[in-house]
């Protein structure tokens, strides 16, 4: 009898047999399904329900705020050869990267040495070798039935602290790879469903909250080990045969989804759009005389779809590598952005499917999407920052081909921004902890095609946006929650604007120092976050407030008014209300609180809505009465920038007079083309402007030199539009 | 495959679809024939004749032009062959100090203008704001979709398109002339 192939040899004859026949595993025809089609979706939702068990166990028994709290965790079942058949809720950014890493595992050749076997714990956090950064710990066990191996079980978890430079969890200030903190570099870490003595060693003596990471380590485990019992018990009910069949029917099935979805909801052809980024670090506290710079990120996508509905991406025309936290690994971006297409394009079957049907074009070596080949040690700390923006690029060009196909149910705007708040210092139980609060997970979502997007509930790395409850994270950390209320106008503005963020307002109680890090894990806080779409404004920059040292126990010993929200953004309440020695009313994120913050000090955490859609002096005059009775948008904001006449009845009364409105919108038509000039007029004018570098900050010259450097054929087209001379550089 | 009235498809168009009928239609197999029925609301929206051969956007088409396919707003104004740039044969106000930007961002709400500017898109014709992007100085106008039309109506709609173009950007061109008149 001829022996079994090894999965290395099982790999890559799938490979082979998809290049063959474009199907996955040579899968022309889906049997199973077409034999038993009632069996194929049952086993389908049990197999979903035990990744969800996963999730259920998984995060109770971690115990650390991040994953008992926010749930920021997820569970997931793989073929033989690696490919995700069904994930748990949580954080969907994941089933990429935990499957490149079974199939990596496998390429290494680790089923000869040291051997698959039930109950072996294998780990990877290292970007070098396909993590995304070192907090997220991907681990994988796997399962065998009858000696036969025969799946594999995964889970990854975001972790406290990871023994950063920096502590916590979002490293966007670390200088290089050597301020990642601990790795565990693609290692078995245990056997026989435990782990070796000397991974607990390792997490005690290198990382700061080691009892949440440790926890999270348990939760991971308990998750995996639910999966494999519970996937024997199908297996005994439904054959050996049928479930590794069916296994990967499901992902050929999910393949075949996101391609015929983009046949029959998209257009063959060629999108692009620009995203910027800025990260200013001059003269803030950072780690590494390096690192007194500023930044500005290109993040350009080009999507070409094709005539088999296929699509190709390009990120040619990224700037290059940053001595922070924000580089990523081609590998990463790639896996990372089955997110965003998971939830726009493939997501009946959520697993690998969806990724054979997209091809990431390499993104050009030097750039901050594919650092290593010139910069070994470019630092991952943060990378997801840069990876979810490039995400929101995928929201908005496919929503933009859904609407010309009519779809506008399926459209979405794009994102705005994700700022992270994260403190470390002593806790109001006396112990130290490094931890992020979940406010960043409940954005607004973006304008929809049809209406306008939702408050605070959405969130561009998981589907499961939760900004925990504040009692709890009162729990974990020393800070007070003086108010967490909707931001007015904080989705931009347009036809349909995007949902509204929030503002948490803290006040530091019970510690002696801690640091607050407002973190970047996509913010922007120079530029304006994102383009608006079809002639949407923007939404504003990200400008967190704090303020230290402060009159806030006198206030509160005389029963004096505290501060519970921002306030107008000429008029914030925290330069009205609150007097301290250090104030800061609109920071440019992000940034380290330059001195431990202590008792009664003040922050104002703002976490972004998302994109508007349609030009403004078109949103439905009575949508924005009832913003103006909520309080969700301002008087200033409904004459100026909608068009609107309003009468002021009381302070939540207002009336628009719609007649009159419709009157002053056909004005400010005539107004704007009285205003604007030919582009052609424009383009002669500000082509001297660039060439002579006009009011262009150093951070952008930068920007452009790298992205035209390392992409010549961008550098070329940009050159051209501007009919600048062949040799000129920023 | 599922069907629905394309008086319920203009009231999703404009926000006006009472919420679970909205569901409905996000939950149902999609309906094969809503690129026609979009098409055919659109075309009763628009003040022109000319055949729409494709949505740009909810107000720019690519309509068939005596052979040619142009880009046109809704209320008529013709941007010209849509493999160039339909921004080219836009009017622009652009917003890239303090004073202008201040009048749609104020205090804290201001970006830098050093680092970026906001560029408006207006219709000549109805003054409609089309497009606003928000871009340092330098960066080109997005060619935000440039659409492979003939394979789009022969090979994923069945139904070619009397004549073919050949679907490359035109854009550069226009540059290349403007810059030698220049
Ligand atoms: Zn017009």
């Amino acid at each position: 009898m001829m022996s079994e192939p090894s999965l290395k040899e099982q790999l890559a004859a799938y490979e082979a047999l998809f290049e063959k026949t474009g199907h996955l595993y040579g899968y022309e025809s889906l049997a199973r399904k077409e034999s038993d089609p009632g069996t194929y979706e049952a086993v389908w939702h049990i197999l979903s329900n035990i990744c969800n068990a996963a999730w259920s166990v998984g995060c109770m028994a971690s115990t650390s705020p991040v994953a008992a709290e926010g749930g920021d965790a997820l569970w997931a079942l793989h073929t033989p050869t690696g490919d995700a058949i069904c994930v748990s809720r949580g954080i969907t950014a994941h089933p990429g990267l935990l499957a490149d890493m079974i199939k990596n595992f496998i390429r290494l050749g680790y089923e000869d040495h040291p051997g698959f076997e039930n109950g072996d714990i294998f780990e990877n956090n290292d970007p070098h070798y396909g993590g995304i950064h070192t907090p997220d710990f991907d681990m994988c066990m796997p399962i065998r039935y009858k000696g036969k191996l025969v799946a594999w079980a995964s889970s990854v978890t975001h972790v406290n602290d990871v023994g950063m430079a920096q502590p916590g969890s979002i490293g966007f200030l670390n200088p290089n790879v050597f301020a990642d903190g601990l790795t565990f570099s693609m290692e078995k870490v245990g056997e026989s469903d435990r782990y070796y003595p000397w991974y607990d060693l390792r997490i005690r003596s290198r990382t700061r909250t080691p009892d949440y990471v440790l926890g999270d380590a348990r939760g991971r485990l308990a998750g995996c080990i639910t999966i494999r019992e519970r996937l024997f018990e199908v297996i005994e009910k439904y054959g050996l045969d049928f479930i590794l069949d069916a296994s990967k029917e499901y992902v050929e099935d999910s393949r075949r989804y996101a391609v015929s979805r983009v046949r029959t909801q998209a257009i063959p052809g060629r999108i692009r759009k620009s995203q910027f980024k800025d990260l200013a670090m001059k003269g803030k506290r950072v780690l590494d005389p390096s690192q007194d710079i500023d930044c500005l990120f290109n993040l350009p996508m080009e999507m070409t779809v094709n005539a088999d509905a296929t699509v190709k991406l390009s990120l040619r025309g990224a700037s290059g590598t940053v001595p922070f936290g924000q580089n990523i690994s081609p590998t990463a971006l790639k896996s990372g952005l089955l997110n965003g297409y998971s939830h726009i394009v493939g997501f009946d079957m959520f697993n690998s499917g969806p990724t054979a049907s997209w091809e990431v074009e390499m993104p050009p070596s030097g750039s901050w999407a594919n650092p290593f080949e010139k910069d070994f040690f470019a630092s991952s700390g943060v990378a997801w920052a840069p990876a979810v923006i490039w995400m929101s690029s995928l929201y908005e060009v496919f929503g933009r081909l859904f609407q010309m196909r009519g779809f506008v149910e399926e459209m979405a705007a794009g994102a705005a921004t994700t700022m992270t708040a994260e403190f470390a210092g002593q806790t109001q139980l006396g112990m130290y902890l490094a931890s992020l609060t979940l406010e960043q997970a409940s954005n607004g979502s973006p304008a929809r095609g049809y209406a306008d997007g939702e408050n605070s509930a959405w969130c561009i790395y998981t589907p499961n946006a939760d900004f925990g409850s504040a009692e709890v994270i009162e729990g974990y950390l020393p800070i007070m929650y003086l108010g967490r209320n909707i931001e007015p106008d904080s989705g931009g503005y347009g036809q349909f604007r995007g949902g509204l963020g929030h503002t948490a307002v803290w006040m530091i109680y019970g510690t002696t120092g801690i640091d607050y890090q407002c973190g970047c894990a996509g913010m922007r806080s120079k530029v304006l976050p994102n383009h608006g779409m079809y002639g949407a404004y923007p939404t504003w920059p990200d400008r967190p407030s704090y303020a230290h040292d402060t009159n806030l126990k006198e206030l509160i010993d005389a029963q004096k008014p505290l501060i519970h929200e921002r306030g107008p953004a000429e008029d914030p309440t925290i330069t009205r209300i609150i007097t301290a020695r250090q104030m800061e009313d609109a920071a440019i994120a992000p940034f380290i609180t330059p001195e431990p913050l202590q008792n009664y000090d003040v922050i104002l955490h703002p976490v972004s809505g998302a994109q508007s859609m349609g030009d403004p002096i078109t949103r439905d005059p009575i949508s924005i009465e009832e913003d103006l009775n909520k309080g969700w948008t301002s008087r200033r904001v409904a004459e100026e920038i909608h068009g609107l006449v309003v009468k002021q009845e009381s302070e939540r009364d207002f009336i628009v007079d719609v007649a009159a409105s419709e009157k002053r919108r056909q004005q400010i038509r005539a107004e704007r083309i009285a205003k604007a000039v030919p582009f052609k007029e424009w383009w002669a004018v500000e082509r001297t402007k660039i060439e002579a570098r006009e009011n262009m900050d150093e951070a952008v010259l930068h920007m452009w030199r790298t992205s035209m450097e390392l992409s010549p054929s961008y550098g070329e087209e940009l050159l051209a539009f501007w009919a600048l001379p062949d040799d000129f550089v920023f | 495959m599922a069907e629905f009235h394309k008086a319920d498809i203009e009231k999703l168009i404009d926000g006006v679809l009472p919420w679970p009928a909205t569901q409905d239609i996000i939950k149902s197999p999609k309906d094969s024939d809503r690129f026609d029925k979009y098409i055919e609301i659109m075309q009763e929206r628009v003040t022109f004749k000319e055949t729409i051969l494709l949505p740009l956007t909810p107000m720019l088409f690519i309509v068939s032009a005596d052979g040619a396919r142009v880009v046109k707003c809704r209320c008529g104004h013709d941007f010209g062959d849509y493999r160039t740039n339909w921004k080219l044969s836009s009017l622009i106000h652009v917003r890239d100090d303090e004073a202008s930007l201040g009048e749609i961002y104020k205090g804290r709400e201001m970006p830098d203008p050093s680092w970026t500017q906001l560029r408006e898109y207006i219709c000549p014709g109805c003054g409609s704001q089309l497009e606003v992007e928000a871009m340092p100085r330098g960066c080109p106008p997005d060619f935000e979709f440039l659409p492979d039309l003939d394979t789009f109506y022969s090979e994923w709609l069945g139904r070619p398109l009397p004549d073919s173009v050949a679907s490359e950007d035109k854009t550069l061109e226009t540059i290349a002339d403007w810059s030698a008149a220049k």
